[in-house]
């Protein structure tokens, strides 16, 4: 019987597994995956994640930093929950998944095209500046986030929808819906901002 | 008969983003139906953005629970009633920030930290549901069934929960353990109630692809024809749901779908509020707002418009405005 030679181009961070138990929402709780794959078997595009979260999760263990937080995982989470209510050890695995996608984005994993994180982007800035989401703003911002000839064709592609919901009322012309509180606003995000850079969520 | 003025339960009202676009006949028709049922609904003033489901990425997790605790401090200023919202998004967001906060000392502290740059706080324990958990806990299914005058006879609804509104918490003790997580009733109970049919459907809380939907639908397009297909093949004349992404995503798609997977689908996708405006007898615009679906439900216009027989209701006519009465 012939043996694999191990793979040497895989590169592992033993400090990796310590670092998502402390530093992840729900992260604590990981040790606890005795992966029997019930989340990746309930999750609705988990065929199209580069690996399911149970694979996900027996990477991080093993400290595979890298393709952990390179990988397409994160970023297929539709947020149905379906994994949370079912995992039989009560892994929180959307919150896993979802903080994951936060962190990589934060600290520069993420890809200059990759669409969650330019649509997060967009969306924040209207909660951020308005107060509220413009639905019209955020999506025009996101599809031109890739560029003017991306921007036109994927505008081009749903202007159909926008038009009849304007028609229906549903997409208003004119002015964004705003908070009066944009600077009470603006200030409790800045000051979070500030907790957070200095102490982190918990 | 309970009367309209009496016995009034008053609810902090939560309408969310989509209130003022995309989703704006969900909250039509939730203000039409919520005096019918017993519920006051005070609008929180100056409410703000949930962070849907990417805020956390966009402004990281600390900034995203802020919003919350904004729209928390302002809904405590309102009094101690519970604040109720009809959007799934709003209520995982809010209700499950609201619970982060009451259990997490350091988190309350941070969140009041930032809340005091705006001048605000939260200390209140405050409760937040959704009103579909409101409507089976507080009102109760033989209530909305009571109020209708309007039965919907004939009509054929596949009940499309979708994720976030029983899930993670429907089956909490905070979120009221208001129904199941895989398989909920509460849905096709108020199918039922309306005197309307509610057909078999297995995809009742299969995801539509939410957020991804939108930015992406070439990821997620399968989702919604899965749910279509079911639809169709069951037979149901509309799908009912009570979360605005999936009303906004199986509706807007179709024509998408069709193109994509070579299918013919052009099924009308109504809010369960508005199948209750017109069972209640309301008005088929200014309540129910049947107008601004995009597929037209023929249908439930028809029983709106008044060929079905209406039960007079005390001594009001049941609804003066409706369209088209003869």
């Amino acid at each position: 019987m012939t043996v694999a030679p191990p793979d040497t181009s895989t590169k592992y961070d033993l400090d990796f597994a310590k670092w998502v138990y402390e530093n992840i929402e729900g992260g604590d709780k990981l040790a606890l995956c005795m992966q029997c794959g019930v989340c990746s078997g309930s999750c609705p595009i988990g065929v199209q994640m580069d690996y399911g979260p149970r694979k996900l999760f027996m990477m991080i263990r093993a400290g595979m930093k890298e393709e952990v937080m390179t990988s397409s995982t994160q970023w297929n989470c539709t947020s149905c929950y379906r994994c949370v209510v079912r995992c039989p050890r009560s892994v929180p695995v959307t919150y896993i998944l979802q903080d994951l996608a936060a962190k990589s984005a934060e600290l520069g994993y993420a890809q200059k095209t990759n669409e969650n994180v330019n649509f997060a982007r967009s969306f924040w800035w209207s909660a951020k500046t308005f107060g509220r989401t413009d639905e019209r703003l955020v999506t025009a911002l996101y599809y031109f986030s890739f560029g003017l000839k991306e921007g036109y064709q994927r505008g081009l592609a749903n202007l159909k929808i926008a038009l009849n919901f304007v028609k229906r009322g549903r997409m208003h012309i004119g002015l964004p819906h705003r908070i009066k509180g944009r600077r009470q606003l603006k200030a409790i995000l800045a000051k979070a901002e500030e907790i957070a850079k200095r102490e982190g969520l918990h | 008969m309970t009367d309209n003025t009496t016995d009034k339960k008053k609810f902090t009202y939560y309408p969310g983003c989509s209130s003022q676009g995309s989703a704006r006949h969900l909250d039509e028709s939730l203000r039409a139906i919520a005096p019918e049922l017993g519920i006051e609904l005070d609008e929180l003033e100056d409410w703000n953005c949930c962070g849907a489901s990417v805020g956390h990425i966009g402004g990281g997790q600390l900034p995203n629970v802020a919003l919350t605790g904004r729209n928390l401090a302002h809904a405590q200023r309102q009094g101690r009633q519970d604040v109720v919202t009809g959007c799934a998004a709003c209520y995982l967001n809010t209700h499950g920030g609201n619970e982060k906060i009451k259990a997490d000392v350091n988190l309350r502290r941070k969140v009041n930290d930032a809340l005091a740059a705006g001048d605000l706080s939260y200390d209140e324990d405050l409760r937040v549901r959704h009103m579909c958990e409101v409507i089976v806990n507080e009102v109760g299914v033989d209530k909305v069934k009571e109020r209708v005058t309007k039965p919907l006879t004939g009509l054929k609804v596949a009940g499309y929960v979708g994720c976030q509104t029983v899930r993670p918490f429907a089956n909490t003790d905070a979120g009221g353990e208001y129904d199941t997580y895989d398989d909920p009733a509460f849905l096709d109970d108020f199918t039922e109630a309306l005197g309307a049919e509610p057909v078999p459907f297995q995809h009742k809380t299969a995801c539509c692809g939410g957020s991804v939907a939108v930015m992406s639908p070439d990821r997620t397009l399968h989702l919604v024809k899965n749910i279509l297909e079911e639809a169709k093949q069951a037979g149901a004349d509309v799908i009912s749901t009570p979360c605005p992404l999936c009303q906004t995503n199986v509706e807007m798609y179709q024509e998408q779908i069709n193109e994509k997977f070579g299918t013919d689908y052009n099924i009308p996708v109504v809010f369960y509020s508005q199948l209750m405006a017109v069972a209640f007898g309301l008005d088929a615009k200014k309540d129910a707002a049947l107008h601004r679906n995009t597929i037209a439900p023929e249908k439930l216009e028809e029983l709106a418009t008044g060929r079905g027989e209406a039960k007079p209701r005390g001594a009001e006519p049941a609804s003066p405005a409706a369209i088209g009465r003869d």
